[in-house]
């Protein structure tokens, strides 16, 4: 009897042993490994942004987001509320509101307890720390020692768990320099992703250079799979696997935060004085297509950039089209010049500013009767532009359009960038060809206008604009290079040397924007004066869109600078509203670029002068030819 | 011979509990070996663990101070540090500034005389 109660027992452990090693291993192994395995995903580092010279743009920093277990914490939600609510900077009331238990009913109709409750993202790591500190030391006025032990377990618990921190970081990006370059720089967003079936929320760019180069800014995550013990430490020596993040690549800019600063200064003071919609300014190395300052205003601060209305967001040097104006004359001028169908010393008639053509009457600002395609450029006549298109011909013009980049986007390294407007020559009205050398009937962005100006500036060829000159790894070794990219040749280097001529007699008095000019170096420019096209008559009456751009040293090209206003209201005219502000952001940049004053320059007021330094003589340029 | 036999079975008798001794030495030098070893790793990862979460504490000072210095170095900062202790800077204006040309037998390469910028004397000096 005895045998076969032995005998039974040792059959019923032996079912057991295989029930539990052999039958449900799979089941009892998994929860096994669930209870003590756990997988953490590995954050890698957003990568900075630099400007030209290394200052940080943009960077991050890594930041918690603190969650809650309501169902551990219970009927302490009030407690816990006062303690907590001051470091997380939120009302109690909205605390204690989020950390009250509740069942709901999911998809599948299960009844399911809220265990995971976010109470606030981007917090920084000291104040989770004080969070850490204060949930530890938290009390409930109880005499603790007299609780059951069930009660001292929730207690203790509510302490250790009750508030916690997801496993995998967040990221705050940081700009310092708040709305400095706002609009290149872009922000970023938080996006949902799933990995391996779980939702995570993540850094992404949304706009600007951060949503273009995410990819390379955002790095590769890592991961480990590793044990925890009872309290849910770590136990370092059965990690089982350990891959770590590859952090994102520094982008290196050919923008300089100096000169853009000068140049947003610049901005906000014209802002000011001529209360535009808006006001743009660009600065453009015309050698290399490396953009050295890019701002528009209104801006917004990247680091808040819900703050600001759409509009402030909207990089409106890439995305916003206008009629250029006068400004596109150096198209006509440099492809009838190229093609020498003029030369500069040629004279047109201007109608004294009367000039009939296909039964519609083109005016100039001022009557002008003979002028020599120099004076057409210097004083901007619409009636000279318009002969000189008619002479090059439509077809001739049409092509220099697009060799000089308009109707097609530049290819820059920013979002939203639109190609402009420019019609086919079998849809042109027959007026087409003596709007168009005037900048009506078509539109473009500004950069595009730039750019054709850089061509000039750069013998005649057409650069594509840079943002970006590389990609560093943390430690500074380049990943990737930008060189500089030739377009084409649009015209050759003497037609675009004599365009240099005549768009230095453009700063001269008797030009059109003589306030351009610069004291010791020589500039050449063009003034633009749209009105603005809309509403039932084609054009909207007192609203302009008024421009300069220009570069120099006129002869050895540093910087093309373009600025932009969109409906100024003390003056419309780009000479008298963009060249003061070109002239401003001129003086400041060649100071601080270090640009060598031009040969032959003489001070102004002063005579022969001498300065003696290290026991040599120098002699200012006046003084030797004297 | 029953003299021999006795005297070597005391010698056969202490070569097993020789050999038996040194296999509970091998077998207990073995198992404290392995929770020395046990115990070392349980050490260097404690080590390690103490490591990471030090080198992730430098992280972040690295990055909030990185973070401040950009904020140290951005122009607008500059620009109201300086106009906040009175110092007095501005870029140089046109008039402030001297153009001095090289003198002929200078010149480093034949080239084109270079002009140099330098503070005209007299102005924004202090006087004596």
């Amino acid at each position: 009897m005895l045998t076969l109660l032995m005998g039974a027992a040792f059959a019923a452990l032996a079912y057991r042993l295989i029930d539990l090693q052999v039958l449900r291993y799979d089941e009892l192994s998994a929860k096994a490994r669930g209870n003590t395995i756990r997988e953490f995903l590995l954050e890698p580092r957003r990568g900075d942004i630099l400007d030209a010279k290394g200052n940080l743009l943009a960077t991050s920093v890594f930041v918690k987001t603190v969650c809650a277990d309501p169902m551990l914490i219970g009927p302490r939600a009030a407690e816990v509320a006062r303690a907590v609510a001051p470091l997380l900077q939120m009302s109690e009331a909205e605390l204690q509101e989020r950390l009250k238990p509740r069942l709901t009913r999911n998809e599948q109709g299960v009844l399911t307890t809220n265990r995971y409750v976010v109470l606030k993202r981007k917090v920084q790591l000291e104040t989770w720390q004080q969070i850490q500190a204060v949930m530890t030391n938290l009390s409930f006025g109880l005499d603790e020692k007299k609780l059951s032990r069930a009660e001292r377990a929730f207690y203790r618990g509510l302490r250790r768990a009750g508030v916690y921190a997801e496993p995998v970081d967040d990221q705050l990006r940081v700009y310092p320099n708040h709305a400095l370059a706002a609009h290149v720089l872009g922000y970023v967003g938080m996006s949902e992703r799933e990995i391996d079936g779980r939702r995570h929320l993540e850094t992404s760019g949304k706009d600007g250079l951060e949503r273009v180069f995410d990819s390379k800014l955002a790095g590769v995550r890592g991961w480990r799979v590793t044990e925890t013990d009872r309290p849910g430490r770590e136990v370092v020596s059965l990690r089982k696997q350990n891959v770590e993040p590859h952090d994102g690549y520094n982008l290196v800019l050919t923008l300089d935060s100096v000169a853009q600063h000068i140049v947003e200064s610049a901005l906000a003071e014209a802002m000011e004085k001529y209360s535009p919609v808006s006001i743009s300014g660009l600065v453009v190395r015309p050698r290399t297509g490396g953009i050295l300052a890019m701002a528009t205003l209104p801006n917004f601060d990247p680091n808040n950039p819900g703050a600001a209305v759409p509009d402030a967001r909207r990089n409106r040097i890439i995305t916003d089209v206008t009629e250029p104006g006068s400004t596109f004359k150096i198209v006509v001028v440099s492809g009838a010049l190229n093609d020498r169908v003029v030369q500069l010393s040629d004279s047109f008639d201007c109608e004294n500013g009367r000039f009939h053509f296909a039964g519609r009457v083109l005016h100039d600002h001022k009557p002008y009767g003979v002028l020599s395609v120099e004076n057409i450029i210097a004083k901007s006549s619409n009636i000279g532009a318009a002969k000189i298109g008619i002479k090059l011909k439509e077809d001739r013009l049409y092509d220099y359009i697009r060799d000089f980049g308009f109707g097609a986007r530049t290819s820059l390294s920013l979002p939203g960038e639109v190609s402009g407007i420019v019609h086919p020559v079998k849809n042109w009205s027959k007026v087409s060809i003596v709007q168009i050398p005037m900048g009506h009937g078509m539109a473009a962005t500004g950069l595009q206008m730039t750019m054709a100006m850089c061509a000039l500036a750069n013998k005649g060829v057409l650069m594509r604009p840079m943002l970006v000159d590389r990609l560093e790894d943390r430690d500074h070794n380049v990943i990737t290079k930008y060189p500089p990219q030739r377009v084409r040749q649009v015209i050759s280097e003497a037609a675009a040397r004599q365009m240099i001529q005549a768009l230095k007699a453009v700063v001269l008095p008797g030009g059109t924007a003589p306030e351009a000019a610069l004291e010791h170096y020589t500039v050449a420019g063009k003034t633009g004066t749209a009105q603005k096209s809309g509403g039932p008559s084609g054009y909207l009456p007192g609203k302009y869109f008024a421009s300069f751009i220009g570069f120099f040293p006129a002869d050895e090209p540093e910087v093309c600078i373009s600025i932009m206003l969109d409906e100024p209201k003390h003056g419309y005219y780009g000479g008298q509203v963009a060249a003061p502000v070109f002239k401003q952001i001129a003086e400041r940049l060649a100071g601080y670029l270090n640009i060598n004053p031009e040969d032959g320059e003489t001070l102004p007021g002063t005579g022969a002068v001498t300065v003696s330094l290290d026991n040599r003589t120098f002699k200012t340029a006046a003084a030797r030819s004297q | 011979m029953a003299r021999n036999r006795k005297y070597q079975s005391a010698a056969i008798r202490f070569g097993p509990a020789l050999k038996a001794f040194l296999l509970c030495l091998l077998l207990g030098g073995s198992g404290l070996g392995y929770v020395w070893l046990k115990d070392q790793i349980s050490r260097l990862g404690r080590q390690i663990k103490q490591s990471e979460l030090r080198l992730d504490e430098l992280q972040y000072q690295s990055d909030k101070l990185r973070k401040q210095l950009g904020a140290m170095r951005s122009p607008l900062f500059l620009e109201r540090r300086i106009q906040e202790l009175g110092l007095g800077l501005a870029p140089a204006q046109p008039a402030q500034v001297w153009l001095l040309a090289e003198p002929a037998g200078d010149e480093p390469h034949g080239g084109s005389a270079r002009q140099y910028a330098a503070p005209r004397l007299g102005q924004g000096e202090p006087n004596g």
